[in-house]
């Protein structure tokens, strides 16, 4: 397949935003409140910045490095093996984060619409709908993402601006939370927030296909102030509704926020089986990105010319991984501990290969 | 090893049977026309002279050199050939009585002092000279010359020019296409009186022969947009094109995708509009339909009233278009998924008169809803293919006796019936008949996905819908242009029209070589210099000065 230079700036921040909002929303507010009780939409802001830092390395280096994605540049800067060994750690990693948003959201869906329903159907329909997307060139996904993006932020502001009427702001004082520095879930939380961002590490694929890579800093800061605006905002509109200490007896704070607003007008009464059902393609963005990330640097991990061949492969794989962890408390340990540890490939790594680049000066063609 | 001698492959009798004109073309390719009457009468006479309708008339030139006329009866203007063929061809002309012409001379005299008629032209190619009486024209051989006298006399009965029956306007022209490609391409040219147009013609089709004419604007449409579609049209080898339909489907950029890449249109101001914009329209002779492309989604709920009424009026209608067309698509799946799922979203005082309307209903709500969506189908089905007398009476007794009667024997509540004829109507309202049938079609897995996974399932289908929308393309251009990938100046003309005032360019999704639609400057111009000719006030003060 010839390369493709097609991605605008603007598409870029919409494939961003698109992959990181994603079903980590519905429990956002929970580990936000479980690190700093009122703090936290302090603490999502705090994450924003940290996630975006990572983001940052990861443009710079994909700007240093135009025409190449990490599995390609990560060769040239720390050698061929070790590049080669980051580069299966980031392949695996995301295959794990494609069937954790897979099971997470199958979760959601047979507790909340579905009940009766096996878990089994519905992540595979998930992982199904993302495998067929994937057979898609890099523009098809840039489109894909750029449609989707109006879609995603106007049901979830939606619900915000519904649920103001029932908030109160004393819930969200004091602002720093009541919690001091040495708290561990506090450091843990923060990391764990961030964790949700990881999806913004789909920018080094996305870089080698836009039209100019230079503006790749710029997108980046867009998605990730429109993406980071949204989670504070949500945060913020749960905590002033519910208050800290209810939002820790709720599993996923922003669907219930979604169960307790209804449109004016009584259209319809009870908007969660909606927004849950709108909440789909957030889901499927997200799952889209992880999974075609996966597909593709695998692809270029083995030198294959065609990614698509990997999109039905791999299926089987990355189901089986949806299905290990035993119930849902065992899902979200595994989901926080994943996240956490994901941290040093995403953000740790790239940062790394920077540090290396600088010194050695190693600079792709332009 | 020994050869044996071949067996010679065809035998007599075989040959005979094969004998169909085509071999015989094939055959007398390249040859030429010889100067003996006799052996060209008897090559014409065994070629077509089975057919009843082949004349051949034999006559003298000036009273003197023998010759053949040929031609098929029923395709040419016999009075014509009556008047300016045979006439000339007898008599020699006044001013050059009494002189003596060589057989050299003949040719000459003919063609530049004999022959008062346009289109004649001189031709010794026997394919040529075959295939023009095939078309309806007239050859006159002469003994003695080796070039055949080839006259155009063709004469088809058409039908008049009417409304286009597929897309009906309140205002705007009244005039559509018709079957004769050259009637068409004269609407298409009095609508653009301009050097600009360029129309190519080829053949296509082995047996039909069908003349296709690509027409496109000089200094408008992008050179590699015609090329392209130059290429995809030569390449096409086909037996018989009997309508644009079939070439559709030849140069379509994805076979299996239930979404038409290529739009066609009745209207000549239509296709005049869409080649201004830079496409490329393809005509065939014997359908009255064009081909534009390339297409883009946003084509199938614009009619050409948007442009010839007020943006605002018109703007608001396409968004109502808009709607019927999603309506078609999702209604009758939210509806099963909300029924079947989660009456909980609907308010209560509703979910219990629906409770009620479905209490003697023994089926779920995906069996109610799939057999009236099926019957429905068949009804709208049977009204098409139904004589017009007919169909009237037939579409009432569907749509008010079967509906009454499937509710009051408890077959389907008298919401399905609403929500089914609702999503009908819906899908009349598309003006794109092709797109509204693709919808069509796509309602059904949606209403199984909204029967098995409720609302989940309808979004899992229409997202599987929209991935594969925005993965297709028309030659190159991305099926939802403008807006994915936006382009600012193109989305002026989606959902809201803009004022023309304000769509200066092009659409540059199709990258046409002359952007400028409007002249800025005039239009800034002209809304300085708006006079009020007949301001009241400038009038009384003329009456106060008249009284003083």
């Amino acid at each position: 397949m010839k390369d493709e230079r097609q991605i605008t700036a603007i598409q870029s921040a919409a494939i961003l935003v698109s992959t990181i909002i994603g079903v980590g929303v519905l429990a956002l507010p929970l580990f936000a409140v479980r690190a700093a009780e009122s703090g936290a939409p302090l603490v999502t802001a705090v994450s924003v910045l940290l996630a975006f830092v990572g983001l940052a390395v990861i443009s710079l280096l994909g700007m240093r490095f135009p025409k190449q994605s990490i599995t390609q540049y990560s060769e040239d800067i720390i050698g061929k093996w070790l590049g080669r060994l980051g580069s299966a750690l980031l392949i695996g990693y995301f295959a794990i984060l494609s069937a954790l948003t897979a099971r997470e959201f199958g979760e959601v869906v047979i507790t909340s619409v579905l009940t009766r329903t096996p878990l089994e159907v519905t992540v595979i329909v998930m992982l199904l709908l993302a495998a067929l997307a994937t057979r898609n060139s890099v523009t098809t996904f840039a489109y894909i993402h750029h449609f989707y993006f109006p879609l995603l932020l106007f049901p979830a502001l939606l619900i915000v601006a519904l649920s103001l009427k029932n908030a109160d702001g004393l819930n969200l004082q004091p602002m720093w939370g009541n919690v001091s520095w040495t708290r561990p879930e506090l450091w843990e939380g923060l990391l764990t927030i961030t964790a949700l961002f990881q999806g913004s590490f789909i920018m080094t694929l996305v870089i080698p296909a836009m039209r100019r890579p230079e503006k790749a800093l710029t997108a980046s800061a867009w998605g990730m102030l429109i993406a980071g605006g949204l989670y504070v905002t949500i945060v913020a509109a749960t905590v002033g509704v519910f208050g800290s200490e209810e939002i820790k007896n709720l599993l996923w704070p922003t669907l219930e926020l979604a169960k307790g607003t209804s449109l004016p007008a009584n259209v319809l009464e009870r908007l969660d089986a909606a927004f849950l059902a709108v909440w789909v393609t957030a889901v499927f963005t997200t799952l889209f990105s992880s999974y075609f990330f996966t597909i593709k640097e695998a692809s270029k991990l083995f030198r294959l010319g065609d990614h698509k061949m990997f999109s039905f492969f791999l299926l089987p794989t990355v189901y089986v991984m949806a299905m290990l962890p035993r119930s849902i408390l065992h899902m979200y340990e595994i989901i926080e501990n994943v996240g956490r540890i994901g941290l040093i490939l995403t953000i740790g790594y790239p940062m790394l290969l920077w540090m290396i680049a600088l010194v050695r000066r190693k600079r792709g063609n332009r | 090893m020994l050869r044996r001698p071949r067996k010679p492959r065809k035998t007599a009798s075989a040959d005979v049977q094969d004998h169909s004109l085509e071999q015989a073309l094939e055959h007398s390719k390249d040859k030429l026309l010889g100067n003996e009457l006799t052996s060209s009468e008897r090559f014409f006479k065994e070629l077509l002279g089975l057919n009843n309708d082949f004349v051949m008339r034999r006559f003298h030139v000036f009273g003197r050199y023998p010759a053949v006329m040929c031609y098929y009866a029923n395709m040419v203007d016999q009075a014509l050939i009556n008047k300016d063929i045979l006439k000339p061809f007898m008599y020699v002309p006044s001013h050059l009585e009494g002189k003596e012409f060589e057989l050299g001379q003949l040719t000459e005299v003919l063609l530049n002092d004999a022959i008062y008629h346009s289109a004649c032209k001189l031709e010794r190619q026997l394919e040529a000279l075959v295939n023009a009486i095939l078309q309806g024209n007239t050859i006159v051989l002469v003994d003695g010359l080796y070039d055949a006298f080839l006259i155009d006399t063709r004469n088809i009965d058409k039908r008049s020019i009417d409304t286009p029956a597929t897309e009906q306007v309140i205002r705007g022209p009244r005039e559509g296409f018709i079957e004769l490609l050259g009637t068409n391409i004269s609407l298409l040219r009095y609508r653009l009186q301009t050097s600009d147009l360029r129309i190519r013609t080829m053949e296509i089709g082995r047996r039909t022969k069908s003349k296709v004419a690509v027409c496109y604007m000089e200094g408008i449409t992008n050179p590699d947009l015609v090329a392209e579609v130059d290429k995809r049209l030569s390449k096409i080898d086909i037996d018989a094109v009997l309508d644009s339909g079939y070439l559709e489907q030849f140069i379509e950029d994805n076979h299996y995708s239930p979404f038409p890449q290529v739009q066609y249109m009745e209207r000549p101001d239509k296709v005049a509009a869409n080649l201004l914009e830079g496409r490329v329209a393809i005509m065939v002779d014997g359908s009255p339909m064009a081909l534009v492309v390339p297409t883009v989604f946003n084509q199938f709920y614009q009619t050409v009233e948007d442009y010839t009424e007020r943006f605002l009026l018109m703007s608001a209608l396409r968004l109502a278009r808009l709607i019927a067309l999603m309506f078609s698509l999702v209604f009758p799946s939210l509806y099963v998924a909300i029924i079947s799922f989660n009456p909980e979203l609907i308010p209560t005082e509703f979910a219990v008169a629906v409770a009620g309307g479905r209490a003697g209903v023994p089926f779920p709500a995906i069996i109610e809803v799939l057999v009236i969506e099926i019957s429905m189908e068949v009804l709208r089905e049977a009204t098409i293919r139904l004589p017009q007398q007919v169909g009237g009476a037939l579409s009432i007794v569907g749509v008010l006796v079967v509906g009454q009667a499937a509710v009051s024997a408890g077959f389907a509540s008298p919401i399905t019936v609403v929500i089914i004829a609702l999503t009908t109507i819906g899908s009349f309202a598309t003006p794109a008949y092709n797109a509204a049938l693709a919808l069509r079609l796509l309602r059904f897995p949606l209403i199984i996905m909204a029967g098995i996974f409720g609302l989940y399932g309808v979004m899992i289908g229409l997202i599987v819908i929209a991935n594969h929308i925005l993965s297709l393309k028309s030659f190159g251009v991305p099926y939802m242009s403008p807006l994915v990938p936006g382009n600012f100046e193109g989305m002026k003309d989606t959902v809201v029209r803009f004022p023309f005032s304000l769509m200066r360019k092009r659409p540059s999704f199709l990258f046409p070589q002359d952007h400028t639609r409007i002249s800025g400057q005039a239009v800034d111009e002209q809304a300085d210099s708006k006079g009020s000719p007949l301001n009241p006030l400038k009038f009384k003060e003329e009456r106060k000065d008249a009284e003083e």
